[in-house]
């Protein structure tokens, strides 16, 4: 009989110790904690669509998944440890004005366990308590989740990142900088949602931040973070980044100058867009710093188009000046590559033909003398004896920013000048000296008669002559060998 | 310069002098000089021309050696023009290469020779119509060179005297007849001069100053019977220069 005791206990006792040992057994012993009580509460709340309602309309879902409850960090609590005031025989009957204001109560409830202390480990908890004593409620679920939540620092989260991001980061807060400057943590959702950005999570951008891990990390200033976020970006675009620390921005950074833009202060922060989408965009943002050159673009004839009529077609800062390795326009590169520049368009003659304008005009300029010399100059490598001088290009005589039309008055007006911005370079010149320049016109009986007289004598001559030289040639050959 | 037995054919006949041996030197010279400064200029965007100009150190350097050959081609046709204006006029030049309606004459007389409508070449003086024809290309057009060349190397002291539109002209005449000059010159007169049957490997004698008797009679037959009593008469006389003498007085 005591035999069978033994037995009986012994069996007893490995019933209590395998389940801990087999797969599974974790589920297995949380299932055996699932309570009467438990079971009684999941008869109602685990039908799906069970919702509790606020006084101002918003509710919570009331539905409540054992399965996960189960596994979750508290599933092996009865539900009435939190939900103290409900049992199986009771269910007050409780309202609400929001949602918030009944999260905020339930949250009252986890910080029965969870102390001030135990949870201050974490420095967003940190952030959090100085909040609360500054009158501002803590909602634990906003991060945690209600039902779902995990064991912090287990790696894995109840809930996507996204939501406990923005579980904080939808709400208005501030970040503060050592020189008292303050930014908004505000994060619109829908911003991403509408960026090119919108697949990827926020630790993508904000490596060392994760449900778990909140970094602190301290800023002299609003322009050093936002210099700081450009290294974000260069993780994945290198390429741009490569490209910008060539340019002028760069190199003003890069002496510490830190209103130098940046990656975000063109681009946007979370807003992030393609730039081509709204070319307009593009002049407004530079015109932030570079208020002149915006003032005079704006009346000239690319800027006039694009502000008046919204034309896709006309120059923008970034067409000449490029997007990221924007070069100083003192340089003679930059100079020199102006013609370039502005044949991206002007030899187009899809884009000219829309607006009757001639591709000549590269054509004539690059066949004169200072277009031949300066694209001659570009190709010596090396020079024994400096800098090579600076020829004419396209803005010498149009201008940079403020560009006219070259018709009508504008084109007088621009006459007028050309004298002025001949002798810059060739002092002495006297009136006649500019006509020495077609105006980008092909010479004919209209335009420039002499030239084109000229042109088309030698044009006839010159083939009449050396076929009939070759003819007398060949003729004297063949009287040569006949003769023999 | 003796060349009074005329069973020898290789005898050697004086044709020209020094001056003008240095003078076409001179011409050979600038003329490759400036054609291969100038011709990368007219011609900037082929790579050949690009190669040419990197080799001379840049279109600078290019642009210096074309102005310096300029002024050098311009001070040979000059003096070329007063020292023959000179001669011709005090010192009994014979002007030979003057224009004549012979000339006019011979060309048509070789084109009927050519196309088998007359049975001998045309008989030349001392230059024939060819050499008359490359000599005023070279002496007309070269200043047409010099002129458009002053033009565009000096624009804004031009443009105080001329029409702006006299820049873009210049431009046109210096380039279209340095192409119609050059293409002359490598075509018909180093056909003429160097490829031709008739003195093929090459006529030496603007280099040696001598020219073989068979050549001279085939070449230039009035000139050779022009002389041949000038020869009588030389042989009547003390063995010597005179012959050679006589032809550099003839200048051109």
């Amino acid at each position: 009989m005591r035999a069978v005791i033994r037995i009986i206990c012994i069996a007893l006792l490995l019933c209590l110790v395998l389940p801990a040992w087999i797969p599974g057994a974790e589920v297995f012993a949380q299932d055996r904690t699932e309570t009467t009580t438990s079971k009684y509460c999941i008869d109602c709340h685990g039908n799906k669509g069970t919702v509790k309602k606020f006084a101002d309309g918003s509710f919570v879902l009331a539905y409540i998944d054992s399965h996960a409850f189960n596994k979750s960090v508290h599933g092996t609590l009865d539900c009435t440890a939190c939900h103290q005031e409900f049992s199986t025989g009771s269910h007050p009957e409780r309202s609400f004005r929001s949602k918030s204001q009944y999260q905020i109560m339930a949250s009252r409830r986890c910080r029965d366990c969870h102390s001030d202390t135990a949870i201050s480990s974490r420095s967003i908890h940190v952030a959090l308590l100085r909040k609360e004593k500054a009158g501002e409620a803590i909602i634990c679920m906003n991060c945690h989740s209600a039902h779902m939540m995990s064991r912090a620092g287990a790696g894995t989260v109840a809930i996507s990142e996204e939501k406990n991001c923005m579980g904080c980061h939808s709400r208005e807060g501030m970040k503060n900088f050592i020189n008292g400057e303050m930014i908004s943590t505000r994060v619109d959702a829908a911003e991403i949602l509408a960026s090119p950005h919108k697949d990827i999570g926020c630790s993508d951008c904000h490596s060392g931040f994760s449900a778990g891990d909140h970094p602190k990390n301290r800023f002299g200033s609003k322009r050093e973070y936002r210099h700081a976020s450009a290294e974000i970006c260069r993780r994945c675009h290198y390429d741009k980044y490569s490209k910008m620390a060539e340019g002028i921005h760069y190199k003003m950074l890069s002496v510490g100058r830190l209103d130098a833009p940046t990656c975000v202060d063109c681009h946007g922060i979370h807003a992030v867009s393609s730039p081509e989408r709204n070319r307009l965009s593009i002049v407004k943002k530079c015109a932030e710093c570079h208020r002149a050159v915006y003032t005079a673009y704006a009346q000239s004839v690319h800027g006039g188009a694009l502000l008046n009529e919204n034309n896709r077609d006309v120059a923008i800062c970034t067409d000449c000046h490029s997007s990221h390795s924007m070069q100083a326009t003192s340089s003679n590169d930059f100079h020199d590559e102006i013609p370039d520049k502005c044949s991206n368009c002007h030899s187009n003659q899809v884009v000219m033909g829309k607006y009757g304008l001639s591709t000549d005009v590269v054509k004539t300029y690059l066949s004169d003398f200072h277009g031949m010399t300066l694209s001659l100059y570009r190709k010596e490598t090396w020079r024994h004896y400096g800098p090579p001088p600076a020829m004419a290009v396209c803005t010498d005589c149009h201008g940079t920013h403020d560009i006219a039309r070259v018709s009508g008055s504008d084109m007088r007006q621009m006459k007028s000048k050309l004298l002025k911005r001949c002798s810059s370079c060739h002092p002495g010149a006297s009136e006649n000296f500019p006509d020495a320049w077609l105006s980008h016109y092909r010479p004919s009986f209209t335009v420039a008669p002499m030239v084109f007289i000229t042109e088309q004598f030698y044009r006839i001559m010159l083939p009449i002559t050396i076929v009939g030289i070759l003819f007398l040639v060949l003729l004297d050959i063949w009287r040569y060998c006949k003769n023999r | 310069m003796e060349y009074s037995d005329q069973s020898n054919t290789d005898e050697q006949i004086r044709r020209f002098g020094i001056y003008r041996i240095i003078e076409h030197l001179a011409l050979i010279a600038l003329f490759v000089v400036l054609s291969v400064t100038g011709l990368p200029q007219k011609f900037y965007y082929l790579g050949i021309s690009q190669s040419v100009i990197v080799i001379l150190g840049g279109i600078d350097n290019l642009r210096l050696f074309h102005h310096l050959a300029g002024v050098l081609f311009a001070v040979l046709v000059i003096q070329h023009i007063i020292a023959n204006f000179i001669g011709v006029a005090f010192l009994r030049w014979e002007p030979a290469m003057l224009v004549t309606l012979k000339d006019a004459q011979d060309a048509f007389q070789n084109v009927r020779y050519y196309l088998g409508l007359d049975d001998r070449p045309a008989q030349c003086g001392r230059y024939t119509y060819k050499e008359k024809c490359i000599y005023w290309l070279i002496i007309i057009g070269g200043f047409q060179m010099i002129i458009s060349g002053l033009v565009l190397w000096f624009p804004v002291t031009a443009t105080q005297y001329l029409p702006g539109m006299f820049i873009p002209v210049s431009k046109m005449v210096h380039t279209s007849e340095a192409m119609l000059i050059f293409l002359l010159v490598v075509t018909w007169h180093i056909y003429d001069s160097v490829l031709s049957p008739d003195v093929f490997p090459l006529n030496k004698s603007i280099f040696t100053g001598n020219i073989g008797r068979k050549q001279m009679k085939r070449l230039h037959p009035l000139e050779m019977e022009e002389k041949s009593e000038a020869v009588t008469a030389a042989l009547s006389g003390p063995p010597g220069h005179e012959m050679a003498e006589d032809y550099e007085r003839m200048g051109t």
